[in-house]
């Protein structure tokens, strides 16, 4: 059972590969379409591999400062408007405001705020922000009502409350919207690197784009969807350790 | 200690009547109900007359709409905020990610008082968990649980302790073995004692006194005194008298 769930998959996924080398050898979907090995020669290139390696290092570190600012602006956020029961409606119109606003409009403040080289991580942290904004106050909110009610016999106060059950209760929800979150940071990234960066994927996507390397911009696609599905990945491992050492509220 | 007073209390919620429209009907009340010093006093009813409510009033979770609650003449919310107010649920409300010491530790780090580790010993004790003090609640069954959710209410000396249906999620054995357990437990510091159940049988083993509620809205149908000498023998609940007075209860608890 266990061999099947991972034999299926792995099939499937050669199946796709051995279609992606013979399409592209062929030129059935035309010459934008590059085999698979073609794209991988890339990586074996030295002058170029080294492009990736420093345009990786640049998108990534643009990409974990943004999270970073948005995981921690938006816990606090969250925070203050449970603490402050008259901020939340406000703070939540903010959160909803600031998600409703296309990432694209937002670049061109950005780049006279922040600056060219500031505009990727600032662009990272916008979606992060309202993604914990929401998971930390679901979880806070969604704490078990039978907890809430013993800590208020105790006579906890609402301090008390939050950092001996609720923000401990909230992890498992915070960590979920991190898993999310962190495509989002590699999204914001890489489009805010468009904006004139002097380095990242998106800088070495828009350039192969342009000047029609084709097997060079298939290669950085790779390479940030390696990036994305990899952090998914860690972070999902992340969520259920976390979920196995916190254990159900209600159960 | 405590004493508790309830006077023409009254509680009323909204609810939508057959044409949709929001009305208010009486849940509970009038209640007139004295409780003294160290008494263990258990409140048994038909579902819905309000038992739990009664409890709530008492914890200062929710507020009468007419009359007075009061404990030694002062409003609940007092007790409940000098840590005076010992609670136990039916389901454990345990943190899950605390073990059997951190959750009997809780109280005292809500209160800011130290917990001594000789205490925490005898809170282990008391629970009869000794050897389970690293456990977490996942690793427990429902009585161990349970008992540590009593420990823990008992943890500060309270002087007030309230009981909602705290053995009703557990089987009949494990639930009459607690019994017992629960009244050495008790016994150990007498606290003014509320105890909510649906159970005749654990208000007769329990109880000094036992209010006997009407379906909805609630009121005292009975009031009556438990004879039985502390600490309450195992085989009581083979004697005449104990099925007597069971029978007589469970009797008055038929609709009228």
């Amino acid at each position: 059972m266990k061999l099947q769930a991972f034999i299926y998959p792995a099939l499937g996924s050669l199946l796709l590969l051995c279609a992606w080398e013979v399409i592209g050898r062929n030129g059935l979907l035309g010459s934008t379409f590059p085999a698979l090995s073609q794209v991988l020669r890339i990586f074996a290139d030295g002058p170029r591999s080294a492009l990736l390696v420093r345009s990786t290092l640049a998108t990534l570190g643009s990409a974990a400062e943004g999270f970073a600012t948005g995981v921690i602006l938006g816990a606090a956020a969250a925070v203050v408007a449970h603490l402050v029961p008259p901020l939340r409606t406000g703070l939540d119109r903010m959160a909803v405001l600031v998600n409703a606003l296309p990432v694209i409009a937002l670049a061109p403040v950005l780049i006279i705020t922040a600056g060219r080289e500031g505009t990727p991580a600032a662009l990272a942290s916008v979606p992060v922000f309202f993604l914990i904004y929401t998971s930390t106050a679901v979880g806070l909110r969604g704490a078990s009502a039978r907890l809430e009610m013993m800590l208020l016999t105790l006579g906890a106060n609402s301090w008390q409350r939050l950092t001996k059950f609720q923000a401990i209760a909230a992890v498992p929800q915070v960590v979920t919207g991190m898993k999310v979150a962190t495509a989002s940071a590699m999204i914001g990234a890489i489009v805010g690197e468009w904006f004139g960066a002097p380095s990242g994927l998106g800088v070495v996507v828009l350039n192969s784009m342009e000047n029609f390397q084709i097997p060079l911009l298939w290669a950085t696609v790779m390479v940030i969807a390696a990036i994305t599905l990899s952090s998914y990945g860690l972070l999902t491992l992340g969520e259920r350790a976390v979920r196995r050492r916190i254990g159900e509220c209600d159960a | 200690m405590a004493t508790l007073s309830l006077a023409a209390v009254t509680r009323s919620f909204q609810r939508r009547n057959s044409a949709g429209k929001r009305e208010s009907f009486v849940a509970l009340g009038p209640l007139d109900v004295q409780i003294g010093d160290g008494e263990l006093v258990a409140v048994i009813g038909p579902s819905g007359c309000g038992k739990s409510t009664v409890l709530r009033l008492l914890a200062g979770l929710d507020m009468p709409s007419t009359g007075q609650v009061q404990i030694n003449g002062r409003p609940p919310r007092e007790l409940q905020a000098q840590q005076q107010l010992g609670i136990a649920f039916q389901e454990h409300a345990l943190l899950p990610w605390r073990s059997v010491e951190g959750n009997l530790q809780l109280p005292f780090e809500v209160a800011g008082v130290p917990a001594t580790a000789q205490r925490i010993g005898e809170l282990v004790a008391l629970a009869g968990l000794k050897g389970f003090e690293h456990a977490r609640p996942s690793e427990l069954s429902g009585g161990m649980r349970q008992r540590v959710a009593i420990a823990r209410a008992l943890a500060l000396h309270p002087k007030l302790l309230l009981l909602d249906e705290p053995f009703g999620a557990l089987d009949a054995v494990t639930r009459r073995r607690m019994n017992f357990e629960l009244e050495r437990i008790w016994l150990e510091s007498r606290p003014t004692t509320l105890l909510v159940t649906h159970s005749v049988d654990e208000a007769v083993v329990l109880a000094d006194r036992i209010l006997v509620l009407t379906e909805r809205p609630g009121r005292v149908r009975m009031d009556i005194r438990v004879p039985f000498a502390r600490p309450r023998p195992a085989e009581l609940v083979r004697s005449a008298d104990f099925h007597n007075l069971v029978d007589e209860l469970t009797a008055s608890l038929e609709p009228a």
